[in-house]
């Protein structure tokens, strides 16, 4: 059982009691089912009145003549000719009312010839279906009214047998048709009518298999059980012949049906129970293939030695072996389909071990052959199960496209719930940046500026002092404002509001603004441009030209505006944008490091220039001299996303 | 000099000043009428009205938060009553807000509020001229309308579909702080149109009336009956 082991050996430990209950269960009903087929099967079928019986014969057996009463088993024999001869008589009372009068047999194997008076009235070698041993067929003929005498009667029959299984006449009757014919016809309906309806339904069950392995390759179960099915069909509607014709050979061959059909339903269990395939597998095959090659080579003798011999035990072993897989399915899969299959196999298996022993007389009997019939009732049962089965797949594929429905609904709920978070907590995070970064600019201009109004106006007379720092306050609002509008990465947006205020700031100071822009766009756009680089280059070029106004004492400031064409630029495919801010004022002198030597507040600006090209990766670079100073500021090819230098 | 040429016209030219802050009102007065403009003020929508009914001026200067209402009212009401009275918006920042929804009910300029006291002069002197002023971040608010985008933009209602694409762009060229003459020399025209073609701009802007604005909105499509 350590194959039957679930994957999971913690759950597979939780669930064995539960299994091995189950699997109790499951055994303890098997010999249940045994006893109530024996009951069932206890029942006799169905009879006419034993008024009309007629048992005493004198049997004419190779030369030798005895007194028999029915029922009656004689030899196996492979012979028709001179078959035992059955003599007897019977009396029509003349009080009977003048009716038709027949004889029944009720079961014999395996053919029978009846005379009346010495006048042949039924052959049933005429009636294929009596023909077969394992159909167990009545007879009934009616006596022609001018055979029939009034008192006594002989009756005679002949018994034709072909072995291997022994010859069999049953109790027969002798009576008013009306008597007898509703018993013949409960039995025929039972005996004759019930298989060619269950041949039928497995005739159909192939079909239905056989479309259903077509349209499911990838489960070969379903085609296996559409060829046994086929088989089993065969079989039941091709006759077994008696005479020898063209086609004779092969029809015997249907005699290896059986355990071909039960090697093919085996393979269908192993598959449909999810079964390794076994290597010697094909071994199952093997009988059926031996009883078919000795139909091929020997004659019918040979053919139905074999199987019996071959063919009848490999049957049994089959359904044994079904046995044990339904069983180990219970265990596995604890299924309903495993234990219906298990069931019914039991009861196959005991209608099988009950004809096996009726053949060879171990047990007192009538010899009724029910395997075939059970196990065309097992098929009904494969059948439904399988149908059952299909309508639950449908039911599961509704429910699964029902429930994928409602999955995708929940998922595509939650995706949008979790958006919204997300863009929610993106708006939160960028209003906090925003807010930052504007709590900055404002602090580092308007803030500043505000103060020194303030301390200006407490000195009282400084006018002219506030003035210019309110403007700059005022200025620099506009210049945060402007900052927050979305220029779409083009600098020269932003350089525009700028040109305006610069040239309302120089105009009171009399100073000329030239504004020299190359081309209509003058600068590369960058998509990465963010309002806090624009307040960055735009407050560095303010403190350039705010230099030129308060410490060169220029008339005149120039900006320049161009695409840098320098080697390095075209090499890396992007060329690089330059601001120039020069003056025509007196200079200054730098510094060791680049810093004015002139003036405290000088230097500081300068300082604060580099700093605000650093953190936007522009290079900034200064010249000054007597004629005047030149602030060139070299764009990034890509402007950095976070504000390192921030601080 | 230009304030001597005013002064020798025969009729100094009127304005009507409307501001509610004293200190601002006194600055803006002092500076026009030191230019020679006649400069009559007013604090209130109501006085402004009471002041219209009495002249119509040449210029309107009107501010916009005003103690009983919005200058906006003022300046659609100006411009329905005396058509040839040119109308300009004063704002503290000149953002796009105030301005484009002043420039939609009828004015074609604007006025900084600490703008020095010659370039006040000067910009009314120029509307009285023909000559709207306008700003690059305003000409920069109204391009951007004219790219359609998914969204409505955020910012007042605009409707730029009259504008043509050379305005859209010399707005373009407005807006990266090119000059009227750089501008002229970038699209092939003469320097003097280029005021004319904003003042057009100006007017293309303007809803006149509400039935004009849902026409405008059908034919954009951005109401369907």
């Amino acid at each position: 059982m350590s194959d039957a082991a679930p994957t999971t050996a913690s759950s597979g430990r939780r669930r064995w009691p539960k299994r091995a209950t189950l699997l109790v269960q499951y055994l303890l009903l098997q010999p249940f089912i045994i006893v109530l087929c024996l009951v069932v099967l206890r029942i006799p079928p169905p009879e006419p009145s034993p008024r009309y019986l007629v048992t005493d014969f004198s049997l004419r057996e190779n030369g030798v003549e005895q007194s028999v009463t029915l029922p009656h088993f004689t030899a196996s024999r492979y012979t028709m000719n001179d078959p035992p001869l059955y003599n007897g008589r019977f009396t029509r009372p003349g009080s009977e009312p003048q009716g038709a009068w027949s004889v029944m047999l009720p079961r014999f194997t395996n053919g029978v010839e009846v005379a009346v008076n010495g006048v042949v009235i039924l052959d049933s070698r005429r009636n294929p279906a009596a023909n077969r041993p394992d159909r167990n067929t009545p007879e009934i003929a009616v006596i022609p009214a001018s055979l029939l005498r009034d008192g006594a009667n002989d009756l005679s029959i002949r018994l034709f047998v072909w072995g291997p299984i022994t010859g069999f006449l049953d109790r027969l009757f002798v009576g008013p048709d009306e008597m007898l014919r509703p018993s013949y016809n409960a039995r025929t309906l039972l005996f004759v009518t019930l298989p060619v309806v269950f041949s039928a339904w497995q005739a159909i069950l192939a079909v239905i298999l056989g479309i259903m392995w077509a349209m499911r390759r990838h489960e070969p179960a379903y085609g296996v059980l559409a060829a046994a099915m086929a088989i089993g069909v065969t079989q039941a509607f091709f006759q077994t012949p008696l005479q020898d014709s063209a086609y004779s050979r092969l029809n015997s061959m249907l005699i290896s049906a059986a355990p071909l059909e039960s090697a093919f339903v085996l393979t269908f269990a192993l598959l449909f129970f999810g079964w390794k395939w076994p290597r010697y597998g094909w071994v199952i095959f093997v009988p059926g293939l031996v009883v078919a090659a000795a139909t091929m080579v020997g004659d019918a003798t040979l053919s139905r030695k074999a199987f019996l011999l071959v063919g009848a035990p490999a049957v049994g072993l089959c359904l044994i072996a079904l046995a044990v897989v339904a069983g180990h399915s219970v265990w596995r899969r604890q299924d309903a389909a495993s234990v219906m299959l298990g069931c019914a196999l039991t009861i196959v298996l005991t209608c099988w071990a009950l004809d096996l022993l009726s053949v060879f007389q171990l047990v007192p009997n009538r010899r009724i052959l029910l395997a075939r019939l059970s196990y065309s009732a097992m098929l009904v049962a494969i059948g439904a199960a399988l149908t059952w089965r299909f309508a639950r797949a449908l039911n599961q594929v509704d429910g699964f496209a029902a429930s994928m429905v409602t999955l995708v609904r929940e998922a595509e709920e939650k995706l949008k719930a979790s958006f919204v978070r997300e863009e929610e907590r993106a708006r939160a995070a960028a209003l906090a940046r925003e807010r930052t970064r504007l709590m900055r600019d404002l602090h580092d201009g308007l803030g500043g500026q505000l103060v020194s109004i303030v301390a200006l106006s407490e000195r009282g007379n400084a006018g002219a002092g506030i003035g210019d720092a309110a403007r700059a306050a005022l200025k620099d609002l506009r210049l945060v404002i402007d900052s927050m509008d979305d220029i779409g990465g083009d600098l020269m947006l932003a350089l525009g509001s700028w040109r305006e205020r610069v040239t309302a700031q120089l105009r009171p100071h009399d100073i000329a603004l030239v504004w020299r822009a190359v081309g209509p766009q003058g600068l590369p756009v960058h998509p990465e441009l963010r309002p806090w680089h624009v307040i960055q280059i735009v407050r560095l070029l303010d403190e350039a030209v705010t230099n030129a106004v308060k410490h060169a004492g220029a008339r005149r400031i120039t900006v320049s505006i161009e695409t840098s064409s320098d080697a390095q630029g075209v090499d890396e495919g992007i060329a690089r944008g330059r601001i120039t801010i020069e003056d025509d004022g007196k200079g200054f002198e730098p510094g060791p490091n680049g810093e004015a030597a002139a003036g405290q507040h000088a230097a500081r600006g300068l300082r604060n220039m580099r700093s605000r090209a650093a953190r936007c990766g522009a290079e900034l670079e200064l010249t000054s001299d007597a004629g005047g100073t030149r602030v060139r500021l070299t764009l990034p090819r890509r402007f950095p996303d976070s504000d390192a230098a921030a601080g | 000099m230009s304030v001597l040429s005013d002064q020798g016209a025969a009729q100094p030219i009127s304005i009507l000043l409307v501001e509610d802050d004293a200190p601002t009102l006194w600055r803006l007065q002092d500076a026009l009428a030191k230019a020679g403009f006649h400069v009559t003020s007013a604090a209130t929508l109501a006085e402004a009205r009471a002041s219209l009914a009495q002249s119509g001026p040449k210029v309107l200067l009107t501010d916009l938060q005003l103690p009983d209402g919005h200058g906006n009212e003022l300046i659609r009401e100006t411009r329905q009553r005396y058509p040839d009275t040119e109308i300009m918006v004063i704002s503290i920042l000149g953002d796009e807000e105030s301005v484009i929804s002043a420039i939609t009910v009828g004015a074609t300029g604007y006025l900084l509020k600490d703008a020095f006291p010659t370039d006040i002069a000067a910009t009314v002197r120029e509307l009285v001229a023909g000559h709207s002023p306008i700003s690059a971040s305003i000409a920069r608010f109204i391009v951007r309308r004219t790219q359609s985008t998914a969204e409505p933009p955020p910012g007042p209602p605009l409707n730029t579909a009259k504008l043509t694409p050379r305005e859209i762009d010399i707005l373009w060229g407005i807006a990266k702080g090119f000059s009227y003459a750089e501008i002229a020399g970038h699209l092939g025209l003469s320097r003097q149109t280029v005021p004319g073609h904003i003042k057009n701009i100006y007017r293309k802007l303007e809803v006149h009336t509400r039935g004009e604005a849902v026409f405008e909105a059908l034919q954009q499509g951005l109401i369907r009956l």
